[in-house]
């Protein structure tokens, strides 16, 4: 049975970060999941604490100060086990990652980006890449042109002006929609992806600044959607300010994402680079815990099961979107690799809000896995279930993140909490 | 604002369409006026089933007859609307054993063709069937798809001149010296009345019908029964199942386009516009559905319903609703209650709506002295695409084949661009469900989180309509599938949920946005009680086919 120092389980944003953060400490680390994590679908954005209360109509502008007050109104957030240095060292460590991965991310713990979202609405977000925080909503006046493309159908560029425009937000926004050039003219269903490929051409980019020129005279800056390039991002960038002499942004689309993409791509060479060893595609059937310690994993391969060890084990399967939470017609609710307890309730009556939007949430999305001051997943005696056995990310018991905006900032600090604890880094606190 | 006609209908429901169509065919100025849009109460919210009359041939002959004579000429008469499912009447292990006899019978003796087939065969028509069966019977039962019926019957009527009034609700009945001379219509949307002047009003409200019978001051008991249905995301019969066994819960399973629907429960309700599903209804219904199909609990059940069926009574309820008459009642109100110019249908069901608007009309040309021969059961109704039952397959054909220009918004029902555009343009409502009932956009399983946004987005290019307007249309479309999709939200439908809740709110942050409330008001979503928003559609999410069973 081959053996690593540490296995992390599922490939999300919590995963990705507190893996990469391991193999570069010397570490043997194995990261396995069935599949890539929400970061695909996500904005590309950390957010840390976007409101205050959760169902307040006001961004933050210092998530940081906030937390004290939101935690008094959620105390069953995980936030509640780090320390403001930790949630700082967190989001730093998710800084230098992404230096180090050819992302150009930028943001600090006391200040949000508020940024233009696909709906129009304001997206308050704590680290971001440059390319979206050039469309941050600072009350300065300006104009903004907003362009999309008609064969894009998860892009609508009028919406999101009108509803900024009708916010009095400082900006003033206008919409135009072009045509997508060559290769991609008159396809009609094209991708935010395939775009971004195309986006790569210096042929295709220029067809698409010509037709932008014609609208853009008198704007200060102008958005698109976050389809400029993949892995020749930073040049697409570039060219495009350059070309069209303004700055330009982009605005997140519906899935899939392409900055979640670049994100994903970029931390797993940073991984894989640091030596770590990744299988993506199986997925994770089971695991034992024997005298106090998780003793091996099974996995699936093509061909048969498969066990392996390691001394510590990181759980960040996600909730139940990601995965890591089960649900059935009998109310039941389970974690799906150690069926480690979890706080929920068991009447399917009590999972939801009679509203879709209910103002702080489903209750069913608060469900996950209740854990102990050190992210240690907790038994029904309230001790560590494992002594080697950590959980991450959306997994957690209160993590519920849709309205406070919450996800990608816990599934850093938690990822680089439990991933310097397992490595013997000591917080500064 | 006032408008005048001879005979005004209330309620567009199939019932009401049916009169409508065979009231303007007979020549009368016609007027159907329906507080949502059709199909919008019990027609709506059905499994979809058009009966061979083998549910009733033991209990119930009368109405047995009545389905297969109907059945036979809504097949000549609407084939776009009728898919030629067949039907098949099954007995499981705990099924009385002796019943097949009984009612093979019954179904002879009704009328209806009716064929034992070997258990071998039953599962090569229907490989995922129960093998424990004992005995299965062949009968004509098919599926019909009641919003095509209800637009094509209130088109064809209109080719005789009939007007229809959608999002309005009656709010008075006006009456004179003992008669009944017209009806105030509320506009739901903007508020505005209209005075209605008309020699007869036919009372077609269903479940609603006792509400607006005493308006009049007639009383009129119409009970509610509430009955809950699933829509099941893979159609894994292609054949009507019915339970050979007394008519009982759960017992009918209909393939409807790409879902197959299980239903339903009987239960009495207060209000038909308020009636909650309960876990052990969904429960049940997985319950029944597995005694038919071994494999039911594995596929993903995408959404629940429940409609109110009408059923009349002279006297008090009893507890059983299923020994209530599902036959239909028409009143005289002159005779009756001494109102004149008044007549209410009530009751029956989906497959014998032409029968009873036939009977209704019949009624009303006596009351007002002329003798008007009704064609409807020789008139082939209008279609956009006649002569053609919608399927998946056929969109799906034309996107292939390049027929089907444009994006395609709505990816699991397959609905293009210019299908919404032109559906639009032809509309003076921003109303996402009415896309739904009449493209099935967002009724695929990902249950809207992809196209809502997008065809919001269109309607605010195309329309002329504010940010705030479109944000309410995407708002309350949301809500409106919420209802539906929440009693059966565990497993991987859960996860689906969750990712729309990802994009709506996470992504959209919709929760965040102004919203426009009725009048010049705009709020933002948090800022107000949400329930106001969702006025328009009362009642629960509406079936993917629909009448009353």
């Amino acid at each position: 049975m081959k053996k690593y120092d540490t296995i992390v389980i599922g490939a999300g944003l919590a995963g990705l970060t507190a893996a990469c953060h391991l193999a570069q400490t010397q570490q043997k680390v194995l990261l396995v999941a069935h599949g890539a994590g929400a970061v695909l679908l996500a904005s590309g954005g950390v957010d840390l604490l976007g409101y205050q209360p959760v169902d307040s109509l006001t961004p933050l502008d210092n998530p940081l100060a906030a937390l004290p007050d939101f935690l008094a109104d959620n105390p069953d957030h995980p936030y509640r086990l780090l320390e403001t240095e930790q949630i700082k060292t967190g989001l730093n460590q998710f800084l230098a990652l992404t230096a180090q991965s050819g992302l150009d991310y930028r943001g600090q713990p006391d200040q949000n980006w508020l940024l233009p979202g696909p709906g129009g609405a304001v997206h308050p977000t704590c680290l971001a890449p440059t390319s979206m925080i050039g469309g941050h909503l600072a009350a300065d006046g300006g104009r903004m042109l907003l362009v999309g493309f008609r064969e894009l159908k998860d892009f609508y560029p009028k919406l999101i002006s009108d509803n900024l425009n009708a916010q009095n937000l400082g900006q003033k926004s206008t919409a135009v929609s072009i045509n997508i050039p060559a290769p991609l003219a008159g396809q009609m269903n094209v991708t935010p992806i395939e775009l971004a490929h195309a986006f790569e051409q210096p042929d295709f980019r220029r067809a698409v600044i010509a037709s932008i020129k014609g609208h853009a005279k008198g704007y200060d800056r102008i958005g698109l959607p976050a389809v400029l390039g993949l892995e020749q991002h930073a040049e697409v960038l570039a060219d495009m300010q350059q070309q069209l002499a303004k700055p330009v942004f982009e605005i997140s689309t519906l899935p899939p994402s392409v900055p979640g993409r670049r994100l994903f791509d970029g931390l797993r060479r940073t991984f894989t680079r640091a030596g770590g060893r990744l299988i993506l595609g199986s997925k994770v059937t089971g695991g034992a815990i024997e005298a106090g310690r998780v003793s091996h994993i099974d996995i699936e391969t093509a061909s048969r099961s498969r066990s392996i060890t390691a001394d510590n084990f990181v759980l960040a399967t996600g909730g139940i979107f990601g995965g890591g939470l089960q649900t059935d017609a009998a109310g039941r609710v389970w974690e799906d690799v150690f069926n480690l307890p979890v706080r929920a309730k068991t009447n399917r009556h009590q999972w939801f809000d009679k509203k879709f939007i209910a103002p702080r949430g489903q209750p069913v999305a608060s469900y996950g896995v209740k854990v102990t001051p050190q992210f240690q997943p907790i038994n029904g005696h309230d001790q560590p279930a494992a002594a080697n056995l950590y959980v991450i990310g959306a997994a957690l018991a209160g993590s519920e993140w849709t309205r406070g905006r919450t996800g990608n900032g816990l599934a850093v600090t938690s990822g680089v909490f439990v991933a310097r604890q397992i490595s013997g880094e000591r917080s500064v606190s | 604002m006032k408008k005048s006609t001879e005979i005004l209908i209330i309620g567009g429901g199939v019932t009401g369409c049916g009169i409508l169509f065979d009231a303007a065919q007979r020549g009368f100025k016609t007027l159907l006026v329906e507080r949502g849009a059709l199909s919008n109460g019990t027609s709506g919210r059905f499994h979809g089933l058009l009966h061979s009359g083998g549910r009733y041939a033991v209990k119930d002959p009368v109405a047995a007859r009545e389905c297969i004579e109907e059945n036979q000429i809504l097949r000549r008469i609407m084939p776009h609307c009728i898919e030629d499912t067949g039907g098949l009447f099954v007995s499981a292990p705990s099924d009385p054993p002796d019943f097949g006899d009984t009612f093979a019978a019954a179904c002879r003796e009704a009328g209806i063709p009716v064929e034992e087939i070997s258990v071998a065969e039953m599962l090569r028509r229907e490989p995922l069937l129960n093998p424990q069966i004992r005995r299965a019977f062949a009968v004509p039962d098919g599926s019909v798809e009641t919003w095509e019926a209800c637009q094509s019957l209130v088109d064809s009527a209109a080719e005789f001149g009939a007007e229809t009034l959608l999002y309005h609700e009656i709010v008075d009945v006006l009456t004179q010296d003992g008669a009944v001379v017209g009806a105030v219509a509320k506009n739901v949307i903007t508020g505005q009345e209209i005075t209605i002047e008309a020699d007869m009003v036919v009372n077609a409200a269903g479940a609603w019908g006792g509400r607006l019978a005493r308006m009049t001051g007639c009383d009129v008991t119409v009970n509610a029964g509430k009955g809950t249905m699933i829509a099941m995301n893979y159609r894994m019969v292609n054949t009507v199942i019915n339970r050979c066994a007394p008519p009982g819960d759960g017992d009918i399973l209909v393939p409807v386009g790409t879902v197959a629907v299980i239903g339903t429960t009987s239960v009495g309700v207060p209000n038909p516009d308020d009636y909650p599903i309960e876990d052990w209804e969904v429960e049940l219904m997985l319950t029944k559905g597995a005694e038919m199909i071994p494999t039911f609990a594995k596929f993903r059940a995408l959404r629940a319903w429940a409609g109110v069926r009408p059923l009349y009574q002279e006297k008090e309820a009893g507890a059983d609703l299923r020994q209530v008459t599902r036959n239909y009642a028409l009143l005289d109100h002159s005779d009756r209650d001494g109102v004149d110019n008044f007549v209410t249908i009530t009751g029956g069901k989906w497959t014998t709506y032409r029968m009873m608007a036939e009977k209704t009309m019949d009624l009303v040309c006596r009351k007002l002295q002329t003798e008007r021969p009704c064609h409807t059961a020789e008139t082939v109704l209008q279609s956009h695409d006649p002569g053609k039952y919608f399927t998946v397959g056929q969109r799906l054909d034309k996107v292939e084949t390049g027929q089907a220009e444009g994006q395609l918004i709505c990816e699991c029902e397959l609905v293009t661009r210019p299908q919404i555009e032109r559906r639009l343009a032809a509309s003076d409502r921003n109303i996402i469900n009415d896309l739904r009932r009449d493209l099935r956009v967002g009724m695929g399983p990902c249950q809207g989180g992809f196209c809502t946004y997008r065809v919001a987005g269109i309607m605010h290019e195309n329309q002329n309509i504010s940010a705030a307007e479109a944000n309410k249309a995407l708002v309350d479309f949301l809500q409106e599938r919420w209802k539906g999709i929440q009693p059966v939200l565990w497993g991987q439908h859960l996860r689906q949920m969750q990712l729309d809740e990802g994009i709506y709110l996470g992504l959209l942050g919709l929760d965040k946005l102004p919203v426009q409330l009725s009048g010049t008001d705009t709020a933002r979503i948090g800022e107000v009680e949400t329930e106001g928003y969702f006025e328009i559609e009362a009642g629960d999410t509406p079936a993917p086919a629909g009448g009353s069973s």
